[in-house]
């Protein structure tokens, strides 16, 4: 049964070398059964207590879909390339950023909300945001549903270079999870990090062309939305998917360094502040 | 009893944990920190200079009042803090018994929260299946498995969370105040597996402000109190002179 004749170190310590780094992604690819059952205990906590349940997934963005549809193309006519209508336009970029908004919202909180279990038992805590994030890609699954039946209903056929979809979802995902770690192990020592993060997201989200083409942007701002993976990502999205063109590959590059290196950094800041989590809490 | 022979699972070397005492935790109070560099928080000493080492399959009570550090103690064997200087070192894998409702998700049903406790706990997936049925018989839910655990009775909680953290093959165990809420039954079952554990090797730590407890499960106690060592020696006796303490404070 126990078979350490050698005593080891308790699993906390606050320095990190770079040898400690991947012993720690080592540790935490080891206790993936555990992430699986967080999300799983994350999703079903989510709309176990509502009366329409999972339909929820589905009204969100459905009803922001709608409204924003109405508002923009009805009331004030963004004009959208080629002959896409632009409820389809608007439901490719918003189903990613929903994602975006809520995996980060959520993953936030992830830590913070687990303060009984953070305080008591050792586990690798990066589980808590990314088990957060994960969850999400089940309403982000739900959307691409929706995505579908609307795209049945104006008689459309995702592109064939959709195929680029999940390489490119992948590198996404690498962002999200990136910007969600030392977010969740900041607003264990500041409280005030939730409210930031929402006034970024609103802020963020004018920044990312979800409601309007890129095209539209003046070029000196150009920059702007080259540094914005979401924007890089939901362009990106929309050309593969609607217009059947593969993706710019410089700008997927830069999108792909940029994830990289927040998930790189995002992952070292979370590790530097976890040894404080239970005395923060 | 522990032998000079058995291998030492789990030191500490003048240990000492610090506390800064905030009063929340929000932007506005660090900004005032910087302008006025006064400091926003009390230190306070949860530890200090503790030093003990416990052997492989000893059962170690560890006992005191309220705020006397036994809880901080009990995380420094998990893992979950790390101390403010000294050394704390740990030979094998630690099982805490997770206080009521902190491993479990209220509705999530018993079986699912096996599961979830488990894997928190570090046990794989299909490790916990085959423990799953002797889980489920000690903690004696066999009748109310896929019930969600928010209808348990407070009893039915420890049992589960108790049972799961016995099937996790741990190496050393961490036994908190809630085994007390088990009815007699139930910690007459709970003693006779500590025991079992003993006999294989396995190092089990109580913690608890209740003499009788420690008492009925220990064979060494450690008596801590606002943080400093007091006494650490056979149960019977160290129980003693706490008893006697708390008649008499001023001796403290």
């Amino acid at each position: 049964m126990a078979q350490s004749d050698t005593l080891r170190r308790t699993a906390l310590s606050a320095t990190l070398g770079p040898a400690d780094y991947l012993r720690h992604l080592a540790d935490f690819w080891n206790r993936r059964d555990l992430l699986w059952h967080m999300t799983v205990r994350h999703l079903r906590g989510q709309y176990k207590q509502s009366v329409l349940g999972y339909a929820w997934a589905f009204v969100n963005p459905l009803s922001q879909m709608i409204i924003m549809s109405f508002v923009f193309s009805t009331i004030l006519r963004v004009p959208v390339p080629g002959d896409t209508p632009y409820p389809l336009f608007l439901f490719v970029g918003l189903v990613p950023w929903i994602f975006f908004s809520t995996a980060l919202g959520s993953g936030t909180d992830s830590v913070t909300g687990a303060a009984s279990l953070v305080t008591k038992v050792y586990f690798p805590r990066e589980v808590l945001p990314t088990a957060a994030v994960l969850t999400k890609l089940v309403d982000l699954f739900f959307g691409f549903v929706i995505l579908a039946i609307l795209m049945a209903y104006y008689g459309r056929l995702p592109e064939a270079t959709s195929y680029w979809f999940p390489l490119l979802f992948g590198i996404h995902l690498i962002f999200v999870l990136g910007l969600t770690y030392p977010l969740a192990a900041l607003n264990l020592y500041f409280h005030d990090v939730r409210f930031l993060v929402g006034v970024a997201l609103t802020l963020w989200f004018y920044l990312t062309p979800v409601i309007y083409p890129i095209d539209a942007v003046p070029e000196k701002y150009n920059w702007v939305f080259d540094l914005n993976p979401n924007a890089l990502f939901i362009n990106a999205y929309r050309r593969v998917i609607l217009y059947g063109e593969d993706p710019e590959l410089t700008r997927v590059l830069v999108g792909a360094a940029i994830a990289i290196i927040t998930f790189l950094v995002g992952y070292w800041l979370f590790k530097k502040m976890e040894a404080g989590f239970a005395d923060s809490i | 009893m522990p032998t000079a022979f058995e291998p030492v699972e789990v030191d500490f070397r003048s240990v000492t944990k610090r506390f800064a005492l905030r009063e929340g935790h929000t932007l506005r109070e660090y900004a005032s920190y910087l302008v006025n560099r006064k400091p926003f928080a009390n230190d306070f000493f949860a530890l200090s200079d503790v030093s003990f080492s416990i052997s492989r399959s000893e059962i170690v009570g560890i006992i005191g009042r309220n705020g006397s550090g036994k809880s901080t103690t009990l995380k420094l064997m998990a893992g979950v803090t790390a101390p403010s200087s000294g050394e704390v070192f740990v030979g094998g894998r630690v099982s805490p018994l997770i206080e009521l409702g902190a491993g479990f998700h209220p509705d999530l049903t018993g079986r699912e929260n096996v599961h979830l406790n488990g894997s928190i706990l570090g046990m794989t997936s299909r490790e916990i299946k085959e423990q799953y049925d002797a889980i489920v018989e000690f903690a004696e839910l066999e009748e109310f498995i896929d019930t969600p655990v928010k209808r348990y009775s407070s009893g039915m909680y420890v049992r589960l969370g108790f049972a799961v953290a016995v099937h996790s093959n741990p190496e050393i165990l961490l036994v908190d105040e809630v085994l007390s809420v088990g009815d007699s039954f139930f910690q007459e079952k709970s003693l006779a597996k500590m025991h079992e554990f003993r006999d294989a090797g396995v190092t089990v730590v109580v913690v608890s402000h209740s003499p009788p407890l420690i008492e009925s499960f220990c064979e060494r106690a450690i008596w801590l109190d606002h943080g400093r060592l007091v006494e650490d020696g056979p149960a019977k006796e160290v129980l003693d002179h706490y008893i006697h303490s708390q008649h008499e404070p001023h001796l403290v």
